[in-house]
This record gives C-alpha cells, sequence and structure tokens, in this order.
C-alpha cells in the first residue's frame, strides 16, 4: 500500500469518526437514553445476574417489546407533527379482533388453505389500521380538530364497536402461520423483534429521507410557517396520521402472533406508557424533533427495567413508580442541561438581538 | 446591593438631574464583549433615542437596566442611588419599563384588563375587581386623550392599539421612564403621527423615554438626545441637532452609506412575467390590474391597510380573489391555494417573518429547503441528499448569511440574516416571481442595503420581484416603478425619475 493511500484512508477514519462524535453531539437525548439503557442493563445484571442474564430473560425482553415499540413509534410520529394520537392501542386491538373473527369466519378443514389465508388476513388487519388513521388524519387536518381531542373521541368509538362487536369477551383463533411467525427466530434474535427493528427502520427512512417525512418534521415544528412554504398542511397531517394506523395495524398482528387471542380491552395501559417512551426518546411534545432510534432505545430501556423488576421479584406498581421516577429524572437532567446552555453561551443571541 | 447617594454632575439643580443614569456598564458573554464601559443619562421630559446596528448591544443594556441581565461591572443610579445591579421587580418599582416589540400583552383579555392586570399583579393584590379596574384603564386612557376600546379584547385591536394598550399599562404602574423597542416599525405613517403626539403629552408629564429604532428619518424627528452604539460601545452622544440621518449611519455602521437609485436598465422588448388582470376582492381591493416584465422589481405602496398586503396575499393564493386573472408567464394561475402559487413559480417573504416566514428552532439548512422540497427528489421519489446539500451551501454563501455554519438554529440568527434565510428559501424553489413584504423590517441598514443589492442580483437574472414596503428610501433605491394603492385600487404609478421619496409621499398623501 503506497503512503498516499494510507494517508487517504487514514483521512476516510478520521473524518468518519468525526461525524460519528458530531451525530451524537446532535443528538443529545439520544445519547443520555443509551446512558440510561447501559446503565439499567448494568444495574440488573449486577443485582440478579442468574435470572436476569438468563437466556430466557433476553428473549423475554425481545419479545416483549415489539409491541409497545411499535406503538410508541406511531405515537412518535404524531407527536412530530405537535399532534398526539391517543387511539393507537385501540386501533391494534381492532384490527386484532378484525383478523381474529376473519379468520375464524373463513376456517377451514384444509391447512393449506388455512396457511394461505395469512398474509391476506394481515393485509386486512393493517388496512383496518389505516382506515381508523385516516379518519384521525381526517378530523385533524381537514376538520381542524385538536388532535388530543379527534383521538381520544377516535379511541372511544374504535374501543366501543370492538366491545359491542366482541361482547367483551376475549375471541380465541388466529391464523397458525401468526403463532408459529411468534416463535421463529434469527438466530438468538426472535422474528418479532426483527419486524419491529424492520418497521423502525422504514419509518426512520420515511422521517429522514422522504418529502413526506421532512414536511411532518416542518409541519411540527411551525405549522404556520409550513402553510407559507408551500406545504400542503392537510394531506402532511391525513398521511402521518395514515401511517401512525398503520402501524397500529401491524401492532395488532403483533398482539396476535404473541398470544392468538384479541379482546376490546388489551394493552390498556400502554396508551401512556408509549407517551412515556416517546418523550423519553427525545421526541419533543411540541413537534418538529423526534428520533426514531430514540424511541427504539427507550422502549428497550423500560422493557429493560420491567423484566429486571420481575427478576427482582417486585410488582407491577413497583414498575409503574420506576416508569414515572424514570421519566422525571430525564425531564429533569434535561431542564438541568438547558439552563447551563443558557448561561453559558447565550452570546450569539445577546450578541445578535436587536 | 450597595446603595449610595450620588450627587449629580448638571449644574441647573433639580431640574436637570437625571432620573437614571448608567456609569460605565460593562457586560461579557463567553467570549463577546456585549456591552463595554457603557454610560448614559436620561433626563425626565427627555425622548432619547437608543441607535445602532443589530447586535451593537441596545437589548442587552435594556436588559441590564430592566434587571433582566446582571452587568459585570458598573453602576445604575436612579433618582441619585446607586445599584450595581437591578432586578425585574426593582426596575418596576423604581418606574422602569420596557416595551417590547410583541408588547407581552395577553391577547384574550380586554384592553382594560391588560392595561391593569399587572400591575395589580406588581402590587400583589389577591382580588381583581372589574369595575375598579375599568376605572382605572379609563382615567389613564382620558387623560391622554386616546380613542380605545377598553372593552375589546386585545387579541382583535390592531398593531397600533396593541402599543397604545402597553403604553397606558405602562403608565399605570407609574412609569418614569419608558423604554420603547422598535416602536414604529409596524405603524403607518398616520398611526406614527399619532403615536408621536402621545409621546409630546407624556414628555410633558415629565416621563423620560427611550427609543430604540432603526429609522434615521424617525430619530431626527422625535427625540432630543441620541446616543448611537456599535460593538457594545457608545460611539456619540449628543443632542439631536447635531445629527443629521447621514452621520447618524456613518456612525451606526462605521461606514459611508449612500442614498442611491440603482436600477438596471430594462429592455423594452423584456417579457412580461406576470400578468395581473381585474382582480377583486370585495371589501380589501377592486380592479387590480398591472404587469411585472422579466427582471423588473416593482414597488407597492400605500397606507396600512390600503389593500396593499391582500393583494400580495392573493397572488400568494392566502386569499382568494372573487374574480380577475393571474398570469404567470402566460400561463393562467389557480389562486385556490398556497401550493398552488408556489408551484405556479410564485414566492412570497411575508411581514411577519417570524411566525410566517421561519422555522426557528429548526437548522438554516432545514429552513432553506422548506419550501423546495419536491424540487430535491430522486427518480425513486426519495430526497436526493447530495442535490438538497448544493443547493443549501450554494444559497448560505450566495446570501452571505452569517452563522458558524448551517446547522445552526434560525432563532439564534439577527434580523438581517434570518431575513436572508427565508430569501434562500425561496431562491430555492427558482421562483420567476417573487413578493416581498416589508423586506427590510427590522434589519439594521448595513444589511439592508445588502439585501436589497441581493434582489437587483435576482432580478438581473430574469426574475420578477415586487417590494411592498413603507419605506421610501428603500423602493427609491430599487425599484423600477412604484404602484401606490390608496383605499383598494392603484391610483398612481411612478416611473423613471418621478421614483423619488418626495413624488411617493405626495401620491400616497393624494
Amino acid at each position: 500500500m503506497s503512503d498516499s493511500s494510507f494517508k487517504d484512508a487514514n483521512n476516510r477514519l478520521d473524518s468518519a469518526v468525526r461525524g460519528v462524535i458530531e451525530r451524537a453531539q446532535a443528538n443529545r437525548s439520544m445519547l443520555r437514553m443509551v446512558l440510561v439503557f447501559v446503565a439499567a442493563f448494568a444495574l440488573f445484571a449486577f443485582l440478579n445476574p442468574r435470572v436476569f442474564l438468563g437466556s430466557l430473560n433476553l428473549q423475554n425482553i425481545m419479545v416483549a417489546s415489539p409491541e409497545i415499540g411499535v406503538i410508541a413509534i406511531a405515537m412518535m410520529l404524531s407527536m412530530l407533527t405537535g399532534g398526539i394520537d391517543l387511539s393507537l392501542v385501540s386501533i391494534a386491538n381492532l384490527s386484532a379482533i378484525t383478523m381474529s373473527t376473519m379468520f375464524t369466519a373463513m376456517v377451514t378443514g384444509s391447512g393449506e388453505f388455512n396457511e394461505a389465508m395469512a398474509v391476506p388476513v394481515l393485509l386486512v388487519g393493517i388496512l383496518v389500521g389505516v382506515g381508523c388513521g385516516l379518519l384521525n388524519g381526517v378530523l385533524i387536518g381537514i376538520v381542524g380538530i385538536t388532535p388530543i381531542l379527534a383521538t381520544l373521541g377516535t379511541m372511544q368509538i374504535l374501543n366501543g364497536v370492538a366491545i359491542v362487536w366482541t361482547g367483551g369477551s376475549t375471541l380465541y383463533g388466529a391464523p397458525a402461520t401468526f403463532t408459529t411467525f411468534g416463535k421463529l427466530a434469527i438466530g438468538p434474535v426472535p422474528m418479532l423483534f426483527a419486524v419491529f427493528i424492520v418497521a423502525a427502520i422504514l419509518i426512520a427512512f420515511l422521517v429522514n429521507s422522504t418529502t413526506l417525512g421532512r414536511k411532518i418534521e416542518l409541519q411540527g415544528a411551525n405549522p404556520v410557517a409550513a402553510r407559507f412554504s408551500g406545504i400542503r398542511s392537510k394531506a402532511v397531517l391525513i398521511g402521518s396520521y395514515a401511517v401512525g394506523g398503520a402501524l397500529g395495524g401491524l401492532a395488532g398482528f403483533l398482539f396476535l402472533a404473541r398470544n392468538p387471542t384479541a379482546s376490546a380491552d388489551y394493552g390498556a395501559s400502554y396508551v401512556l406508557l408509549v407517551i412515556v417512551i416517546a418523550v423519553l426518546g427525545g421526541t419533543n411534545p411540541n413537534g418538529g424533533f423526534a428520533s426514531v432510534a430514540g424511541v427504539v432505545i427507550a422502549t428497550l430501556t423500560l422493557q429493560v427495567v420491567s423484566s429486571g423488576f420481575t427478576a427482582m421479584r417486585l410488582s407491577s406498581y413497583q414498575y409503574a413508580i420506576a416508569q414515572g421516577v424514570i421519566l422525571v429524572a430525564v425531564m429533569v437532567i434535561d431542564a438541568i442541561n438547558w439552563r447551563k446552555f443558557r448561561n453559558k453561551r447565550p452570546a450569539p443571541m445577546a450578541a445578535t438581538g436587536k | 446591593m450597595e446603595n449610595e447617594p450620588v450627587t449629580s454632575t448638571k449644574p441647573g439643580g433639580d431640574e436637570r438631574s437625571p432620573i437614571l443614569s448608567v456609569r460605565g456598564i460593562s457586560k461579557r458573554f463567553g467570549g463577546v464583549q456585549a456591552l463595554a464601559d457603557v454610560s448614559l443619562d436620561l433626563y425626565p421630559g427627555e425622548v432619547h433615542c437608543l441607535a445602532g446596528e443589530n447586535g451593537c448591544g441596545k437589548s442587552t443594556l435594556i436588559k441590564v437596566i430592566s434587571g433582566a441581565e446582571t452587568p459585570d461591572s458598573g453602576k445604575i443610579v436612579v433618582d441619585g442611588v446607586g445599584h450595581s445591579q437591578m432586578n425585574t421587580t426593582s426596575a418596576i418599582e423604581s418606574g422602569i419599563q420596557v416595551i417590547y416589540q410583541d408588547f407581552s400583552l395577553f391577547p384574550s383579555l380586554t384592553v382594560a384588563e391588560n392595561i391593569v392586570l399587572t400591575s395589580a399583579v406588581a402590587v400583589q393584590k389577591k382580588f381583581y375587581s372589574a369595575t375598579a379596574a375599568a376605572a382605572r384603564a379609563r382615567a389613564i386612557v382620558d387623560e391622554l386623550q386616546l380613542d380605545l376600546d377598553l372593552d375589546a379584547e386585545v387579541g382583535t385591536l390592531s398593531v397600533a392599539n396593541k402599543q397604545l394598550t402597553a403604553i397606558c399599562r405602562a403608565l399605570v404602574s407609574d412609569a418614569r421612564v419608558i423604554f420603547m423597542d422598535e416602536p414604529t416599525t409596524a405603524l403607518t405613517h398616520t398611526e406614527v403621527k399619532r403615536l408621536f403626539e402621545l409621546v409630546d403629552k407624556l414628555r410633558d408629564r415629565g416621563v423620560s423615554m427611550v427609543f430604540v429604532s432603526h429609522k434615521l428619518s424617525e430619530i431626527l424627528q422625535v427625540s432630543q438626545q441620541v446616543t448611537i452604539m456599535r460593538s457594545g460601545k457608545v460611539v456619540t452622544s449628543g443632542p439631536v441637532e447635531e445629527f443629521d440621518t447621514r452621520s447618524i449611519a456613518r456612525h451606526m455602521t462605521g461606514r459611508d452609506i449612500e442614498d442611491v437609485r440603482i436600477v438596471s436598465d430594462l429592455p423594452d422588448e423584456a417579457p412580461v412575467q406576470l400578468e395581473v388582470e381585474g382582480l377583486t376582492l370585495k371589501g380589501a381591493y377592486w380592479d387590480v390590474n398591472f404587469n411585472v416584465k422579466k427582471g423588473e422589481i416593482i414597488g407597492v405602496t400605500g397606507l396600512l391597510g390600503s389593500g396593499r398586503t391582500e393583494i400580495a396575499e392573493s397572488l400568494f393564493g392566502l386569499l382568494t380573489p372573487d374574480h380577475g386573472q393571474v398570469r404567470v408567464e402566460g400561463e393562467r394561475v389557480q389562486l385556490a391555494s398556497i401550493a398552488d402559487s408556489v408551484s405556479a413559480g410564485i414566492g412570497y417573504v411575508p411581514e411577519d417573518r417570524l411566525t410566517q416566514g421561519l422555522f426557528l428552532e429548526k437548522s438554516i439548512a432545514d429552513n432553506i429547503i422548506a419550501g423546495s422540497l419536491n424540487q430535491h427528489r430522486s427518480k425513486w421519489r426519495t430526497l436526493d441528499f447530495r442535490k438538497v446539500k448544493a443547493t443549501i451551501s450554494r444559497l448560505f454563501e450566495e446570501l452571505r448569511i452569517k452563522a458558524p455554519n448551517v446547522k445552526a438554529p434560525v432563532r439564534t440568527l439577527s434580523g438581517g440574516n434570518a431575513q436572508r434565510v427565508v430569501l434562500a428559501k425561496w431562491l430555492a424553489t427558482n421562483p420567476k416571481v417573487l413578493i416581498l413584504n416589508g423586506p427590510t423590517v427590522g434589519v439594521d441598514v448595513g444589511s439592508k442595503e445588502q439585501i436589497l443589492e441581493l434582489l437587483r442580483e435576482q432580478a438581473g437574472q430574469g426574475m420578477a420581484i415586487i417590494v411592498i414596503s413603507d419605506d421610501e428610501p428603500e423602493l427609491v433605491s430599487c425599484c423600477h416603478r412604484v404602484l401606490v394603492v390608496t383605499k383598494g385600487r392603484i391610483t398612481d404609478e411612478l416611473v423613471g425619475d418621478d421614483v423619488s421619496v418626495e413624488r411617493i409621499q405626495e401620491s400616497m398623501a393624494a
């Protein structure tokens, strides 16, 4: 290898490292979440290594997190527009119920036919999600209802429909393919987790590399300026809530794949949990700023804490306390950093302000 | 806080002792010396004009005096008592009031409530009586002989009336020194006149006023004392008689600013780029006809409320006209939405830069690309990052935006640089017609000339430009033609040598 090419490679390595550092600095909330994740993991690994580091527990974390994570990413998307979507869990349940009912109605003796139905059933489930998302998008984007009220309304409607439809009972029945899929794994990584990661990558791509994603960000950052920049706000809002709905439908599939039952009240605690996750992941509730990677890490962190508490034989109520403590602690850390930031560097503002 | 009596150095007894003196104030932010040994005396019944370019330290000085910032050294003397620093409560108690550009009013409360509530809060009143409040508000409004509806919601008021409300609020708290940040920027000529009449009344009451302003002619008109700052220092200070517009501009920028008219020669056969025919929106404007040629800059002026902004907003698709046609390069434009106008090649730099033009928390890069995302797509319909990056760095350099890099949030930029970002956003869309509403409002003298030069360059490259402005010298400096709008109709068109400050003013008054 010649001297110059060595130098060249060295330079390239340098700039790559610099790029990573820069990105890490730009993404402080992400970095902070990674630290919390590592700390939580290390803590429980230290307190009860036998149970916590057992492969069963680690598998369990990866199987339980996808459904929450996918809904949290959908929540992040609605928060990115400056809104919120309370109806996501109801969408997921309705999609799961639709898929389960559809499968039960079509079930025949032939196993081959049943297997062939898996993909259409899944598509219908996701379409149900898209439909509900479109409804949210129309209410928010065209009618102009405040997101928290619009989705509170649709949450009640969808939940009610699900209860009336099922009579409040739990439905049993899902394509065997779903449940088999739920048990599959690529090496140590469960299939469900892979689905979560793929969904996260797709949404990250949507946000960062498509015009719709950028418009969603701008819409959230300043809706008035977005309109004055020629962005069709209605289409952007409808689009983002529809994508959120699709993720809700996907979550319905994850529900069924993990556990072949569907009911109207599954995952009731998720509604607030996913807001916590989205905010921990660095989503600005005022809109305009979010990171999919941050949300993925935040999902895993809370799941680690949850199973860590189980490993320590602590109750789910104590886990609820921990959730709250983590949220408040992270927000406090943020507030302190901000103040420091302001005291140290008001110079550009003061120097340029009129 | 140290308190010690300081005797006035000026002769003339109590009459001429300053209400407020600032002595040798310095303030450092990190590596930037925002204020260096600044001194200032404010006398009762006097209007003191504080002038300087953006970033010269004017606002830091006001913040130090009003207690929002702590000075590193120096002294603030109120009524002969020296303080090493102020806090916001003690400043208000000493009668120091600052009226910021946004007035800090509560839009959903009435005028009376806005006038009275803050002072009630300041003296920690626990109960609020609507009738007592109304009476106090009424008293102050009557005393100043203002025409202000006390029961109106502040959110529905015009800018001028909001300002009057803010002034009344300051007086209710017994203000003796009132700082006003750019008080005339959003006002029409008549409203400015009304404000100056009010200023005279306040002077009679012995109130000392500090105007922070960019507008040179107004500085000369309203003030008795002028202090000019540059780079955190007081460059000069003295009675207004010692200054003229040219010397003020020179002290502010440190160089000579020429008031000149530079317009390109338009060939007669230059094609028409924008045609407006019979445009009418009832209640706003009637039968508006004009056209703009390729490479031409036209000015549109008129009093606030004359319909000039509505005409621009209609061209941009914000307001739908009742009838009439608009054609860009001969093709008819649907005026149904902003997105339609943008895709037809019309760009609009709005009056309210901060809320309508910019995404303040987003980076310069994100702002520049915000209007042209669809034009930066690859064949896979995803963003073409290489193209995006090229556009951003080209415009960042071309428009000489002063910032460490394109990742800096726009919030940290000065008025002139922020306006350049809005311009960059539109230039990225390659517009055929660019409409600018108040392009240099809140922009300092030096930046202003550079922005006008940018417009000339863009016109030179074939853009048709419409500048809506109150600032006659600005129109004279860059416009080929000036249209005067009165009560919703174009009443005059000034061409060639007729484009002069005097002719524009005459035509508007007619």
